[in-house]
């Protein structure tokens, strides 16, 4: 077996150091009767290397991708171009196979990585301090949402409609197990109701987490909330999709977040199939000693050299156990490293250009559009909501338009399953050519 | 200089932050995309102040990367030792693999006829993974251990109230538990009766009966345990706590010692999550991108997470909706690239390899053991199985500590070992060699801890208490970076 260095002759030599005469006594504190016979598992026989690559490879050409189709899916997940750089530096050993940095002077590259991460996407965001991830979006705003709980020692948690069905679906499961209550507030016509969610605002709210740009795409001014907040002792979090919007739009901390999480998948990671992901965590400085997850920190070392540690870790589980800020160890580290690896690349220029683009597709998109397809009204980043006469004109559609190698959106009832079937969640980024969307058109056209 | 000796000298680079290394203004990078005028009520909340990212060329950002990657540690690196982190070879051809464009390049959202091929694989690692652990129920959601540990909970639960019996919410953790047991307990709306570990390092049953009552929801429990030890009464103690209505969910964390040799399933665990960034050699990455899927028997799998992917007469898809499921707990099916690594590696053992894995890791930790159980007190004498757990003891009467031992490895050009856990002995050093290491590592890492151990013994310790005098950085200043936090950089800082 290839990836097992031993040779009999060294095992025999091991077995002797130890004192036992056989492989199987090592294991004779397990009861025999626990005991399987090697080779008896019910699966397929060991593939060599060529096996596996084969294996694997037909199993990919029997998926379509973005690499070959135009992509107009989003909800979270955004088809950005990804240097080939990100994935160099990430392939790199010493960072791919390196665990948590819990041994610093061996781990610095990681953690000034890190700390690189920490500062670019707290300067994105607008925030002061960041940590070093989450899984994903979803679980960031629970944690958000937990996290708001502890800072304000109140229980109840307001979500606006508009935030992404899947984020509020994971928060209210983690939420349900514990006292206190979450509320959805409803939103309308696929923009956020921001009187609705200022209404709903009270004196036992902990927080309320709106999405910005919201699920639908839409820019809205979050004024009226952070005074709704301010007035009521509540904290105001931000969740996003997309990072790069920030690039080209007002930077949520910039609007008063509180809390701003969200999904740093479009900083130069692949969509991968829904992971890895990044999830992203940003807080006022204040708070930090109620932030989960784990964060860097600038220090010295006994010749007085910069160095960078883990640092602040009596809020994590490791110390702190059922008392800790969040149960999250294993968290998106490598991620990391590629968010920083490709916003050094890009740098302001770049991300800016990266968003106006995206947002610049969808706009040619939407006013390029047929009469018998309607888009949702109001300021949109780069995704938005077509609706159709019915569901069955909107499929027809998406069918004819993935005959044309375009994934044309997302039947929005899949992530929202209130939604009526005949509205497609569209987005757009700077992948998206001229001719994609004169191919989505003529797609269009073609069913009208 | 010790002939174990493998740190870094000469064009060892020191390396600015990127910030520092900017220009003035941000170098542009050639993008794809469409350009034209944006609405005026999109520009209305155009940012006003651009973020300050720095904008390097592509040349000066691979130098800055790569130089801080020679900074670090990686097993491809050298051995990586540490107890209870199964730091294992992670295969090439598996990084090939999960680039292919069609594994890589898929939205989560696609239409399931096009996304065929990946849910082949993830729903063979499904099966793999039942038939491995004996629990034939599968998600691959959780996205690291911790998750997992909160989806287990999360369906003993649902599984509780079922039977009306939601008030059970005890869970019972031996004090050698690692903290995420607990503070998933408390994530999930538990609370956590710490149980006092036997003389042995094992559960005690004695004490086990004494907290098992109808309040009890479960028992959490690492099997072999985090001194390394096999909980020998496995069986016993599952039969407890079912006779006493709770649930036995198996933190899998040491499932490195039991593949291919004995099933939780088979041990009357009900549970189990699987860190496949351990024990399937998925890259740790710097702290992650894991994965835990939850493998579960019968009577849990009514309440597995949606989305599930189910094999249909038409091909495999994706279930989104199920009255009596949690719901989700990540808001995509899992860590897709990290699971297709996990499958691969599992693919190249195949059935009539796979119980080597635990063979050679259970082999070399012995072996470890062997030679250095006289020169370092072992606080649980007998076989151990994938770690092996050593204290600072004898040293400690030479001013020795664990922290020294460890900082001294690094000169010695190893990765220390898991330090000052499991927290039941005093200045623990666990050790875990996994099976990817050759006789002649370990014979090296060997020969530097009785080096260590005779400078010790020996009084020769200034190097120790000063150690690591060779990385790039020496001890850095943990408690001031506390006391203090600097978590994002200013130019004041510079």
């Amino acid at each position: 077996m290839r990836f097992l260095p031993h040779t009999e002759r060294d095992r025999s030599r091991m077995l002797e150091t130890i004192g036992v005469s056989g492989m199987r006594d090592l294991f004779a504190d397990i009861p025999a009767d626990l005991h399987i016979e090697p080779g008896s598992l019910d699966m397929p026989d060991a593939l060599h290397e060529a096996g596996i690559i084969r294996k694997f490879t037909q199993a990919a050409e029997q998926n379509r991708h973005a690499g070959n189709t135009r992509c107009f899916l989003g909800g979270g997940t955004y088809h950005h171009f990804v240097p080939a750089v990100v994935d160099y530096v990430i392939g790199r050993g010493e960072f791919l196979t390196a665990y948590t940095p819990y041994q610093p002077e061996i781990s610095q590259g990681t953690l000034q990585a890190l700390f690189e991460f920490q500062t670019m996407i707290a300067r994105l965001l607008g925030m002061e301090v960041c940590n070093a991830s989450m899984y994903d979006a979803a679980t960031s705003v629970a944690e958000a949402a937990l996290m708001a709980r502890r800072v304000t020692r109140r229980e109840r948690v307001v979500l606006a409609g508009s935030v992404n069905p899947r984020y509020r679906t994971v928060t209210h499961n983690y939420l349900s197990r514990i006292s206190g209550s979450s509320v959805d507030v409803p939103c309308s016509g696929f923009a956020t109701d921001v009187d609705a969610v200022v209404e709903a605002i009270d004196g036992e709210t902990a927080c309320v987490i709106v999405q910005y740009p919201d699920f639908y795409g839409s820019v809205y001014d979050l004024a009226s909330v952070r005074a709704a907040c301010d007035a009521a002792g509540a904290l105001m979090v931000v969740a996003f999709s997309d990072a790069t919007a920030f690039a080209l739009i007002e930077a949520p901390g910039s609007l008063g977040a509180d809390i701003c999480v969200g999904s740093g998948q479009a900083l130069g990671i692949p969509m991968g199939y829904g992971g890895p992901q990044l999830g992203l965590f940003a807080c006022k400085k204040k708070h930090v000693r109620q932030m989960p997850g784990r964060v860097c920190g600038m220090t010295h070392d006994a010749r007085d050299r910069r160095g960078f540690v883990l640092t602040l870790s009596t809020r994590e589980q490791h110390i702190r156990r059922e008392k800790a800020t969040s149960n999250i160890c294993s968290n998106q580290g490598l991620m990391c490293t590629a968010a920083a690896a490709y916003m050094s690349l890009m740098g302001d220029a770049g991300l800016a250009t990266v968003a106006r683009r995206s947002a610049a597709a969808l706009s040619r998109l939407v006013s390029g559009l047929p009469d018998h397809v309607r888009a949702a009204s109001g300021p949109r980043f780069n995704e938005t909501v077509l609706s159709f006469a019915d569901g069955d004109s909107r499929d027809h559609f998406l069918a004819g338009a993935e005959g044309c190698d375009i994934f044309a959106g997302i039947p929005l009832e899949r992530i929202d399953p209130k939604a009526e079937a005949c509205h497609l969640l569209v987005a757009t980024t700077e992948m998206i050519e001229a001719e994609d969307i004169a191919d989505y058109h003529a797609a269009l056209e073609a069913v009208r | 200089m010790s002939e174990h000796y493998s740190g870094t000298h000469g064009l060892q680079h020191e390396e600015p932050l990127v910030f520092e290394r900017a220009h003035e203004e941000s170098v542009s990078i050639h993008l794809p995309g469409v350009e034209g005028d944006l609405p005026d009520d999109l520009t209305s909340f155009a940012r006003r102040e651009a973020a300050g990212i720095p904008g390097l060329s592509e040349p000066e950002t691979v130098r800055h990367f790569v130089r801080l990657s020679q900074w670090n540690h990686g097993i491809e690196t050298g051995f990586y030792p540490l107890g209870s982190c199964t730091m294992k070879y992670n295969p090439r051809v598996n990084e090939t693999l999960a680039r292919l464009p069609g594994l890589a390049q898929l939205h989560p959202d696609q239409p399931e006829h096009t996304v065929q091929g990946i849910l082949a694989l993830l729903y063979e690692l499904q099966e793999w993974l039942g038939e491995i652990a004996g629990l034939p129920h599968v998600t691959l959601q959780p996205a690291a251990g911790a998750q997992g540990e909160l989806t287990g909970l999360m369906l003993i639960r649902a599984a509780l109230a079922a039977k009306g019996e939601g008030y059970r919410t005890k869970v019972l953790v031996p004090d050698s538990a690692h903290g995420t047991n607990p503070a998933s307990a408390s994530l999930c709306g538990m609370e956590t009766v710490e149980l006092k570990s036997g003389d042995d390092g094992r559960m005690d049953i004695d004490v086990l009966k004494a907290h098992l009552d109808d309040d009890v929801a479960a028992l959490m429990l690492t099997n072999p345990n985090t001194a390394g030890m096999f909980e020998s009464d496995i069986v016993e103690i599952c039969r407890l706590v079912h006779e006493a209505g709770g649930f036995v969910y198996g933190d899998g964390a040491n499932l490195n010692a039991l593949v291919g040799i004995a099933k939780a399933g088979d041990m009357g665990i009900d549970c189990l999550h699987i860190n496949v960034h351990k024990t399937f050699s998925t890259p740790h990455g710097g702290g992650g991108p894991g994965g835990g899927p939850v493998v579960v028997n019968e009577t849990l799998a009514p309440y597995l997470p949606v989305p599930r992917i189910e094999k249909g007469d038409d091909g495999y898809r994706l279930l989104h909706d199920d009255d009596q499921s949690i719901g989700p707990v990540l808001g995509s099916i899992g860590q897709s690239g990290v699971l297709l690594r996990a499958a691969a590696y599992i693919a190249a053992f195949g059935r009539e390899h796979l119980h080597k894995i635990a063979e050679d890791a259970v082999l070399n930790a012995n072996y470890v053991l062997a030679r250095l159980k006289d020169a370092y007190h072992v606080p649980f004498p007998g076989l151990c199985k994938h770690e092996c757990l050593l204290t600072d003891e004898i040293q400690n009467r030479h001013g020795i500590k664990t922290l020294d031992i460890a900082k001294r490895l690094i000169d010695l050009g190893f990765h220390p070992m898991t330090v000052y856990f499991p927290l039941i002995v005093h200045g623990a050093m666990l050790i875990e060699p996994t099976e990817t290491e050759s006789k002649e590592t370990l014979d090296a890492f060997c020969e530097a801890m009785l080096e260590i151990a005779a400078a010790s013994e020996a009084g020769d310790t200034e190097d120790m208490h000063a150690a690591p005098l060779l990385p790039i950085r020496s001890r850095l200043d943990e408690t001031g970076a506390a006391r203090k936090p600097i978590l994002v950089w200013t130019e004041e800082e510079s």
